[in-house]
């Protein structure tokens, strides 16, 4: 059973629950992209042995063993490896496999970002278990700041009406509960779908053309490909795609709640309030 | 006029029915017995085109039945088989109509003329139906479903009828009617009938003609008096029978002769 | 089936026959009020959804058949003409398409219960459009193509695995249809977790339906084929009147048994795959809608297919209506609805007769 050190301490990730990890962590398995993203963005990256296939971000994580998808991970390529840590993502709605790994003995970490305070909180946390703290802190502060930047560059302009578009044909976006939704209005936009229940509602397309949304934007080109890279059918009509403001951003710097995701909310910022981004 | 000649049946190496031939007269009953397995219904079942011979040929007026379209033959042969299945819901009068079908003036669309529905009611009261027309077929008892195959059969106004064991769910009374009815067509109209039947004596006072069956083949063939003979239903039921002539009709009239049977 | 004892005295019956029989004038009549209903819904669920629209400029706007905006603004209009009106058309397709389907192989099969998703023919469908969405994706064309190929597959699959020495009786055929069913139903689970949802939709959209998406070019193409496959189905109704009293029956009476099996075949896998191919599968349509046409009409198919075809439809507006109103702005599926009403329905159906 992996227990290499003789410390340990105890901590409380985001599911409230009290996990016991060793002080010395060496053998780490990530079961979600974003936080393969933030252990590599620490520093700690050298001590995956283990990630998902849909963990392609740094490349270097496309080298790490495979032990399946976000979905149906494979527990047994999991006990295999003898990790010390298992980190996952309620967004992975993995909550199930974490009861399945304690009674291998196995520490499972459970982080649950809905915002972009989240995910700082994350990289803290993880910076701490990881003994990384000083990375940990240096990454979280140039990302507030990068936010802040953002974030008082769109103070002064209107928020513009946004429909976020995460696929045509079913027409599905963004609701109350997704990650994007508030990384839409520190963007300095207004998610017209902000208020629906949910995370991903299927919705009407009269309602999406009813909000008259200013501007679209197109998850695309990351893990998705070319997928979702037209708008759909009903929204033709709409103001967003009479003036031309269309944008596709990379899928993967919206949906994974991790570094990356400040990336995400400059891009956003940039295409909807090009005129206070003149650099 | 309907003649089956040389008709062989096989499925895969089981031979059902054996070079048998059959000719139907115009005006006469003609009645196949046998035992079980003897091939009778399969042979009925060649007369219309619903098996095909493997060799052998039906002809129905001069003509092979295979370059006949089933209109054709369904104008000119009717057959009263077992019982319908009836998993819809279909009034008395519905089913009887459904013998129209072959003389509709399209192939698939159109409704009932006046005459289909004129005929219609006549068949229902040639059997004794009127009064349950507007029922439902699932309604009736056996023989009254029996007595409604048959009275579509006669609707279609075909001049050739092949009947499968049409009386087996009959009581007396309308075993004779029903044959009645069938020897009146033939009469009246000069219709041919065969009758299947494993009722010899039914056989006996109906037909005019009688194939005895064994095995797929043909034992003997012609009047009755001429084929029940206690010799050839021995050999064939494979027990013994006393043949006598009926008191009153002259026919001749069979009955079993068992170790068991009682003796007062 | 109940035997009863003589003539006189018949056990109580639970079900009441309309009439003796069907006339083309209880036929015309029937159509249309059906008919008329349709054309009533049509409008009035156009002025249903998940935006509000003023009912008397819709209502005005409807009438001029979109001539005239009456006092609509012009995203109203769009919404009207645009999204509603095509996505009510296209629910009125598949619901004829898919209950006319139905009514057909119950009459060819002799079984109640046989129904195009039950049989696994949707299933074959949705595998066919997938198919096509996959390595043909930029051709809309092939969508419905290979949906009526998977279709027919699935048909002649079941009919194979039906087949006895007795023929393919109708409770080898309910099983065949189960196993084909839940076999295509594994591999479009398994198909769509591999695959990225967004290029070949989601398995919801497949097993459940969803009629939002409504393509241009195929929304015609779905309605003629709804219309010219009742039609052609409804001229050879008189010879499956007397299918469903038996092949052989059939036969006898001068119907080109095979003929018409192979004309049903064909000409419901079509249905049943521009349907599917446009909306995936919506369940139940083809069971209840031709159960309750013939419950009121009476079983002669010259009545009851054109019935269930007005009835599917009327049906799936309805339902479909529901789903994009109950949780407005967002949307059901609109099998979940169909199965809502459609499985008690069914379950109080089978308890009458």
């Amino acid at each position: 059973m992996p227990q290499t050190s003789q410390t340990v301490r105890e901590v409380t990730d985001d599911a409230g629950r009290r996990v016991t990890v060793p002080l010395r962590i060496d053998r780490i398995i990530s079961l979600a992209p974003n936080l393969t993203e933030i252990v590599y963005a620490i520093g700690a990256g050298d001590r995956l042995v283990g990630d998902t296939s849909y963990c392609d971000y740094p490349p270097a994580a496309k080298t790490v063993e495979k032990v399946g998808d976000t979905l149906h991970p494979s527990i047994e390529r999991i006990v295999a490896l003898r990790p010390q840590l298992v980190l996952v993502s309620t967004a992975s709605q993995l909550e199930v496999f974490t009861h399945q790994l304690e009674t291998q003995n196995i520490a499972v970490f459970v982080t649950d970002p809905h915002d972009l305070e989240g995910v700082f909180r994350s990289i803290n946390q993880l910076g701490g278990i990881l003994d990384h703290d000083d990375q940990a802190k240096q990454l979280v502060d140039q990302l507030r700041s990068r936010t802040a930047a953002v974030e008082a560059a769109v103070k002064t302009t209107q928020p513009v009406r946004v429909f976020y578009q995460l696929s045509a044909e079913p027409l599905y976006t963004a609701g109350r509960e997704a990650f994007v939704t508030d990384l839409i209005r520190r963007a300095g936009g207004l998610s017209v779908t902000a208020d629906v229940s949910g995370a991903w509602p299927k919705y009407s397309a009269e309602s999406a053309l009813a909000a008259r949304p200013e501007a679209i934007i197109l998850p695309t080109g990351g893990s998705m490909g070319a997928a979702n890279s037209t708008v759909a059918e009903p929204l033709q009509r709409s103001p967003a795609v009479v003036l031309g403001k269309v944008y596709k951003i990379n899928d993967d710097h919206l949906v994974r709640p991790g570094p990356r995701a400040v990336d995400g909310l400059e891009e956003m910022a940039r295409s909807l309030h090009p005129d206070v981004f003149k650099l | 006029m309907l003649e089956a000649r040389d008709l062989t049946i096989k499925y895969g190496e089981r031979v059902a029915v054996a070079n048998v031939s059959l000719t139907l007269m115009p005006g006469q009953i003609s009645a196949i017995i046998g035992p079980n397995g003897a091939g009778k219904s399969t042979f009925l079942q060649a007369l219309n085109g619903q098996l095909e011979p493997t060799s052998g040929v039906v002809l129905l007026d001069g003509q092979p039945l295979e370059k006949l379209n089933r209109r054709t033959i369904g104008r000119r042969i009717a057959v009263v088989a077992q019982e319908a299945e009836l998993r819809f819901p279909i009034t008395v009068l519905e089913f009887v109509l459904g013998g129209r079908f072959a003389w509709a003036a399209s192939a698939s669309w159109g409704w009932e003329t006046e005459r289909d529905i004129e005929v219609a009611n006549t068949v229902l009261h040639e059997t004794e139906l009127s009064e349950l027309s507007g029922r439902l077929m699932n309604e009736l008892s056996g023989g009254e479903r029996q007595r409604a195959v048959l009275a579509r059969a006669l609707a279609t106004e075909a001049i050739i009828l092949l009947l499968d064991e049409p009386t087996a769910n009959l009581d007396l009374s309308h075993q004779s009617t029903l044959l009645a009815l069938v020897r009146g067509r033939c009469d009246i109209y000069g219709a041919s009938a065969l009758v299947v039947t494993h009722d010899i004596n039914l056989a006996a006072q109906f037909a005019d003609n009688v194939l005895l069956m064994k095995d797929g083949h043909t034992i003997s063939s012609g009047r009755p008096e001429e084929v029940l003979t206690p010799g050839l239903l021995r050999d064939v039921f494979e027990v013994i029978v006393l043949v006598d002539a009926h008191p009153i009709t002259g026919v001749p009239r069979v009955t079993t002769v068992h170790e068991t049977h009682r003796q007062v | 089936m109940t035997i009863s004892e003589s003539s006189h005295g018949r056990a109580s019956t639970v079900y009441k026959p309309p009439h003796n029989r069907t006339t083309l004038r209880k036929t015309v009549i029937a159509c249309g009020l059906l008919s008329g209903t349709l054309l009533l819904v049509v409008v009035l669920m156009s002025l249903v959804g998940s935006e509000p629209l003023p009912a008397g400029a819709s209502l005005c706007a409807l009438l001029s058949f979109g001539r005239s905006q009456c006092t609509l603004t012009s995203d109203q209009f769009a919404i009207l003409f645009q999204i509603r009106l095509p996505r009510i058309l296209l629910a009125a397709a598949v619901g004829g398409s898919l209950a006319t389907a139905g009514a057909s192989y119950q009459a060819l099969l002799r079984n109640p219960l046989a129904e195009p998703y039950l049989l696994g023919i949707s299933n074959g469908a949705a595998v066919g459009t997938m198919v096509a969405l996959v390595f043909f994706g930029a051709s809309e064309w092939s969508r419905p193509l290979l949906a009526f190929v998977g279709a027919l597959v699935a048909t002649l699959a079941v009919y194979r695995l039906a087949r006895g020495r007795a023929g393919a009786t109708p409770e080898r055929l309910v099983l065949a249809g189960v196993i084909v069913t839940t076999f295509l139903s594994s591999v479009i689970v398994f198909v769509t977790t591999l695959m990225d949802a967004t290029r070949i939709r989601s398995f919801t959209f497949w097993l459940l339906g969803d009629l939002s998406g409504t393509s241009k070019n195929l929304l015609p193409v779905a309605i003629a084929i709804a219309f010219v496959g009742t039609v052609v189905l409804t001229a050879n109704a008189r010879s499956l009147n007397l299918l469903m009293l038996g092949e052989r029956d059939a036969f006898d009476l001068g119907v080109e048994v095979g003929r018409v099996r192979i004309v049903v075949f064909v000409v419901a896998s079509l249905l049943v795959g521009s349907s599917v191919a446009a909306s995936g599968s919506v369940g139940y349509v083809g069971l209840v809608v031709p159960h309750l046409a013939r419950l009121s009409l009476g079983s002669d198919n010259r009545l009851s297919i054109p019935a269930a075809a007005l009835g599917g439809s009327l049906f799936v507006i309805v339902a479909d209506t529901v789903a994009r109103t109950l949780i407005a702005p967002r949307e059901l599926p609109v099998g979940a609805i169909t199965a809502l009403i459609g499985a008690p329905l069914f379950i109080y159906l089978l308890k009458r007769t």
